[in-house]
């Protein structure tokens, strides 16, 4: 625990960090007790699109409403909850114009002029890493331990 | 025309207004001329190419309407008066344009590029190539005419174009008379030929360097010019501008010889301020040059705007925005760069923009497969405990939320104790209850106060079922909307559309 503590007692050295690990790993992870609880073992796409819209929500969750990208995938989910609405749609370049591209993938990103998208850009890439991040420590783990 | 002219009027000062201050952002200059950029950026290339703006010779009103709000600035009205009108013509006069189809052929003859004409810069094209003097010409306007979705664009350009054009050939006429400019056209379908080319390019030039060709010029004259070309623009009818031409004398002329093809008086002019032009442009470009900190009025072309930034006016507060804005998107891509990895020997914001898209679908891909991989897993969620604790300190992100812990173990434990504690809360409540530390909290409060907000009312709340934690914590994230977000309905819907989610 000491060890624990003094590895979580430093503020946080980045500010503008948005997310918190902690915070993503604790919603997350929450999110996918009862999305295993709750949906029978039968229904593996299913689950793993409710994992995936989990994944999503925690993150934005964790980034708080301070973020546009953030707001929008809740907006998304809550709209369209009965729906598979948090997969994000891959566009590639194909659209011509990059930003455009980059509007397509990142959520909320065809209300935001050029500079904002760039901003909410790089948030948004931040907290994906770190989702990413810990759903592979989450499978590694698992896989470690399971079969 | 009367309607036209009542068309431009009540957007005349939108246009003059939209020319004046196309430096400000980008983002005005876009919607004005979204079908103008890409005229405009064959603009430079093919100024020449610009229409002839006969669709403008159609809104009598328009000439009235641009000379006033182009005062003193014909390169702004130039701009102003040949964008409104393509705009507008989109709408209305589709007419007008289809007099100037007449006129190419004829203009060919005299090689009179320089005139704004053609608003259907495709419809001249075809007629352009048949002359053989437009060898040059053709080709360039072909690309225009293919350029751009609409007549207007080419529009835009010429505007421009032949504002400069008859603005300096205006000025020339002024200056050297027209007799000895009428010498000039004596050459003929060679100095056509040559004319518009030279006089592209230099006012390619002019364009690119002089926010303000207009302003070189003294008031009078390119008031005059500007007048004369709006006459020429806005006299579809050849006569129109053949009487016009000499009433006007020599301004009047030299616009509707760029204008009007199709008169011989003109073609003299034209050929007379072919001729001039060359030489004004030349000596428009140093006059422009002089005057840097000109304030330029709207740039007919959207490379005006470009180009008057990279003018560096500084003393210009569009320029001076615009810097501003480039500058935080360069601090933005350098951020992204340092975010994306194998971003750092990439050059340029377009190669970098794939990476950053690449590098985006690629982390949403290893969301979803991961995902998956997690629904197929079943992960053992007692395990989550070890699995949290060591990956969440591993990786050194923890820290964030020292408030956090802190406040979590007082509901972590009242949380343990709820029946419904399921494995995986409880993993993270151990896992809270480790991160305990009471130092970082009022350090990082200010900054994680509402995400701290979240997990304490969470927990405080103790209720026993997941759906008042997520209640609770949409409840948080509503809070915390609140003192930056401007939408707190999400948070009240989100607690039912995020437990329907999860569920």
């Amino acid at each position: 625990m000491d060890s624990k503590n003094s590895a979580c007692g430093n503020p946080n050295p980045n500010p503008t960090l948005g997310p918190s690990k902690l915070m993503l790993a604790f919603r997350f992870l929450r999110a996918l007790s009862l999305v295993h609880r709750t949906t029978p073992a039968s229904s593996r796409t299913c689950r793993g699109r409710r994992i995936e819209r989990a994944a999503y929500a925690s993150m934005a969750y964790s980034a708080g409403t301070g973020r546009g990208w953030s707001r929008a995938v809740l907006r998304r989910l809550h709209h369209r909850a009965r729906r598979r609405a948090v997969a994000p749609r891959r566009l590639s370049t194909t659209a011509g114009n990059r930003a455009e591209a980059l509007r397509q993938l990142v959520p909320g990103g065809a209300g935001m002029d050029y500079c904002t998208l760039l901003e909410e850009t790089a948030d948004y890439i931040k907290c994906l890493t770190m989702q990413v991040e810990l759903m592979q420590g989450i499978v590694d783990s698992s896989s470690s331990y399971g079969p | 025309m009367s309607f036209s002219a009542r068309l431009y009027h009540p957007e005349m000062e939108k246009e003059a207004f939209w020319g004046l201050n196309w430096q400000s952002t980008d983002a005005k200059v876009p919607p004005e001329l979204n079908s103008g950029t890409a005229a405009a950026a064959l603009l430079p290339q093919r100024l020449l190419n610009l229409n002839w703006n006969q669709p403008m010779s159609c809104d009598a009103g328009f000439e009235s309407a641009l000379s006033s709000a182009v005062v003193g600035q014909t390169g702004s009205i130039c701009n102003s008066g040949e964008i409104s009108p393509s705009s507008r013509r989109r709408g209305a006069s589709n007419s007008c344009y289809s007099s100037p189809l007449n006129s190419p052929p004829k203009l060919n003859g005299r090689g009179a590029l320089p005139m704004p004409i053609n608003p259907m810069p495709g419809a001249h094209s075809v007629p352009f190539a048949a002359e053989p003097w437009f060898a040059d010409g053709a080709a360039m306007l072909s690309n225009y005419g293919g350029g751009s979705s609409a007549g207007f664009p080419g529009q835009f350009g010429l505007p421009v174009i032949p504002a400069n054009l008859s603005r300096v050939s205006s000025s020339k006429s002024l200056k050297t008379g027209t007799g000895s400019g009428m010498g000039a056209p004596e050459k003929g379908s060679d100095a056509g030929m040559l004319g518009p080319a030279r006089m592209e390019m230099e006012m390619m030039s002019k364009l690119g360097g002089s926010s303000t060709p207009a302003d070189s010029e003294p008031g009078n004259g390119q008031e005059e010019s500007s007048v004369s070309s709006l006459r020429g623009v806005t006299d579809s009818n050849a006569r129109k501008r053949k009487a016009a031409a000499k009433g006007k004398g020599k301004e009047a002329s030299l616009s509707y010889a760029a204008t009007d093809p199709f008169t011989m008086t003109e073609e003299e002019n034209s050929d007379a301020k072919r001729s001039k032009p060359a030489e004004a442009n030349g000596k428009m470009k140093t006059e422009q040059n002089g005057d840097p900190g000109r304030k330029q009025p709207p740039e007919p072309p959207k490379d005006y705007i470009h180009v008057r930034a990279r003018r560096g006016q500084a003393t210009d507060a569009h320029s001076l925005a615009e810097r501003v804005r480039r500058e935080k998107i360069s601090k933005r891509m350098k951020f992204l760069q340092d975010l994306v990895p194998g971003c750092n020997k990439v050059t340029g914001k377009a190669v970098m923009l794939d990476e950053i898209i690449n590098y985006v679908q690629s982390l949403q891909r290893q969301v979803e497969f991961l995902s998956m991989k997690l629904a197929t897993l079943n992960p053992q969620l007692d395990d989550m405990e070890s699995i949290l604790s060591k990956d969440m300190f591993q990786a050194r992100g923890l820290m964030p939320q020292p408030v956090y812990p802190a406040e979590m173990t007082s509901a972590a434990v009242s949380n343990v104790h709820q029946p419904q504690a399921t494995p995986g809360q409880s993993i993270v409540t151990s896992l809270l209850e480790a991160q305990f530390s009471l130092n970082p909290l009022e350090s990082s409060l200010h900054q994680s106060q509402s995400l701290q907000l979240v997990p304490l009312d969470g927990f405080t709340v103790a209720s026993s079922q997941l759906g008042e934690f997520w209640e609770d914590d949409l409840q948080s994230v509503a809070q915390v909307g609140y003192g930056r977000d401007q939408k707190p309905a999400f948070s009240s819907q989100s607690y039912p559309g995020h437990m329907k989610i999860e569920l």
